[in-house]
């Protein structure tokens, strides 16, 4: 009777992934029975199965698995920071950041045709100017928590860059062509359809570091859950975690942004409905569950984003609110007790 | 532990807001003080500043080292979803490596501040179930498993009921006299605080602490001069009552039935007085008491108080 265990509800959460990267494999415009899936890997006796599979699926589901678990670690360790159940991995202002200097790559197309060709001829470019621009917020955000010593002020601080840099984009998108405009739009829109095998290469490795901070930082993590004042008598380095958060956070999202665009409601959500099957505040158990949740969210998603009979998909970001929002409604309503 | 020379208080931009000056205070082993004042005068603040969770003004503070102090403050849990157990958990944090991972003898420590506290029956579950008088239970627990040898509590048994708020100052005084610990607890209870205490702190308007023993500092008026007691007798311990009927009876008879008949004449505005013609007197039948007035005779204290009115 001492401190629960969750085995139960982590099985079954682990069984869901596999179900879902299953059922994410086989399901497309071209549907490969489940009972082939495995022989189509290695045999080219079928040559279209393999290469859709290795070409297209496969990456897709990393991308799916890899973003989902990140954004909705970076969701969590941002509830737990502010000790609020609404923020997100985006409120440091790096997807905003992100957006910007995407805005202004996409947008020096109206003055220079020349470039605008050569930016889509390099899949990096969106990518790099994303980074470039989640890094920028990011270590502004960085000097301004080593400056701020309290959290809601940082979490305001965030909340304004976000708005500041969404406005200067807002101009941008204003005063910008219809055609650039519509790029833009749909990186918005997010996509996990753009990784190729390099990309995934980058990306995981990125993402691999934030995940180890964020489980190092499992003993801060809990004790910022009792406020500043207890953590601090239970000898944590208030400071020193708070940074570690923030970078951990940083990469986590800047590396999914980067590579997928700002993919919403996730990050927010996952932590929740992760809380409502596995009631626990243990950051020990609760980062891996979120993982595993994040990226079982983002995979169904995708799934959901597949028009059956056709080749187009969804835009991510419309199915990731729209079968999600009411999902977390249903769920809150029901549990009444959503805290972090 | 002792300070020498302390300023407390909190710095803006511009200025420094003394809250206490030059403060030479020592907490003995062994002892249990308890810290009292009026509302906003820094009892917070002082003890935020003496577990190192704020930075003096000036002056200095000794402690043993940065573990050996556990703290129960007035801040709120928001984590609804936290069991009883994880909580009192955070208390071997300090000691525990970043896997958080608990030995034997956390084990052991934890589960002996929950047999000391008695929360048994309750540590399976979620804090959203608590009363608040449970939850401070808990913080205390988690106070105790950290295992120091100082306990600062601000306001613990703010919240509580009696029963719960003796029990918490039995609790800290068998600490004080077996464990040897050294515990100082801010409070408002004073009746419980000059009942337990070994020694009082008393923050005065003019920024300063005395130290003296409860007995000392209520018959030298201290507690009258501080605290300004309207209407309450600290020597007697009751509320002065205005004799409004402005009738004197004289009252016979002896023990807490005595007490308590005097208590409610006086509450209802009468003087008692030896002195007085109207005699009230005490007497008892078959184990139960019965007050008489010349030749009538009442069964209750509530009869005595509508009848006398007709005297």
């Amino acid at each position: 009777m001492r401190q629960t265990t969750f085995w139960r509800e982590g099985i079954i959460l682990g069984a869901l992934l596999v179900v879902l990267l299953i059922l994410n494999l086989s399901i497309g415009s071209v549907r490969i029975p489940i009972s082939s899936l495995v022989n189509s890997l290695y045999s080219s006796e079928n040559g279209v199965y393999q290469t859709i599979l290795w070409h297209f699926r496969i990456p897709k589901a990393l991308t799916c698995i890899l973003a989902g678990s990140a954004l909705a670690t970076g969701g969590l360790l941002m509830q737990t920071l502010f000790r609020n159940p609404m923020a997100g991995p985006d409120v440091l202002g790096l997807t905003s950041g992100a957006s910007l200097l995407v805005a202004a790559l996409l947008l020096v197309g109206q003055f220079n045709p020349g470039i605008t060709g050569a930016i889509f001829q390099n899949p990096w470019s969106i990518a790099l100017a994303a980074s470039t621009g989640g890094a920028m917020v990011f270590i502004l955000i960085i000097s301004i928590a080593n400056y701020v010593k309290d959290n809601t002020s940082l979490l305001i601080i965030g909340l304004m860059i976000s708005a500041a840099t969404s406005s200067v984009v807002s101009v941008m998108q204003f005063t910008s062509q219809a055609d650039d405009l519509q790029v833009f739009m749909i990186w918005t829109l997010g996509s996990v359809g753009n990784t190729g095998w390099k990309e995934l290469g980058v990306l995981s490795l990125i993402l691999l570091i934030g995940f180890i901070i964020s489980y190092g930082l499992i003993k801060p993590l809990n004790s910022w859950l009792l406020g500043e004042n207890y953590a601090r008598n239970l000898t944590i380095n208030l400071n020193r975690s708070r940074i570690f958060i923030v970078i951990a956070t940083g990469l986590l999202t800047g590396a999914v942004t980067a590579f997928c665009g700002p993919i919403a409601f996730v990050g927010l959500a996952v932590p929740h409905l992760v809380r409502l099957v596995i009631p626990i505040t243990n950051h020990k158990i609760l980062i891996p569950a979120v993982m595993v949740g994040g990226a079982s969210l983002l995979l169904l998603c995708d799934l959901l984003a597949q028009i059956p009979g056709r080749t187009q998909v969804l835009p991510l970001n419309a199915v990731t609110s729209m079968i999600g929002a009411p999902v977390v409604i249903w769920m809150v309503i029901k549990s009444k007790r959503i805290s972090v | 532990m002792s300070t020498t020379n302390l300023v407390v208080g909190y710095r803006t931009d511009k200025k420094d807001h003394i809250l206490f000056n030059n403060l030479s205070l020592k907490l003995r082993q062994g002892e249990l003080v308890c810290f009292m004042g009026s509302n906003g005068v820094g009892k917070s603040t002082l003890i935020r500043t003496l577990a190192g969770l704020q930075e003096p003004l000036a002056g200095a503070f000794e402690i043993p080292n940065d573990q050996s102090v556990a703290v129960v403050l007035t801040d709120r849990i928001n984590s609804a979803l936290m069991t009883v157990y994880d909580l009192i958990t955070y208390g071997r944090y300090p000691y525990l490596n970043w896997k958080v991972s608990l030995s034997k003898l956390d084990h052991e420590l934890i589960d002996h501040a929950i047999q000391l506290v008695h929360l048994e029956s309750i540590i399976a579950k979620k804090l959203f179930e608590l009363s608040d008088g449970q939850l401070q239970m808990v913080m205390i627990a988690k106070a105790l498993a950290q295992n120091t040898p100082i306990l600062f509590l601000d306001e613990p048994t703010a919240h509580l009921d009696l029963n719960n708020r003796v029990e918490i100052m039995n609790i800290l005084r068998s600490l004080c006299r077996t464990a040897g610990k050294s515990i100082l607890v801010a409070t408002h209870e004073l009746d419980l605080a000059l009942q337990t205490a070994d020694s009082i702190w008393l923050a005065t308007p003019d920024r300063k602490i005395i130290e003296g023993i409860p007995e000392d500092l209520v018959l030298d008026g201290t507690f009258d001069q501080v605290f300004q007691f309207k209407g309450f007798d600290l020597k007697t311990g009751k509320m002065t009552h205005e004799t409004f009927r402005k009738t004197s009876i004289h009252l016979k008879g002896e023990g807490h039935t005595y007490l308590w008949t005097k208590n409610a004449l006086e509450r209802n505005g009468y003087e008692v007085n030896e002195k007085a013609p109207c005699l009230v007197s005490i007497s008892e039948k078959n184990g139960q008491s019965i007050w008489s007035i010349e030749n009538s005779t009442f069964k209750t204290i509530k009869d005595l108080l509508e009848n006398l009115k007709k005297f």
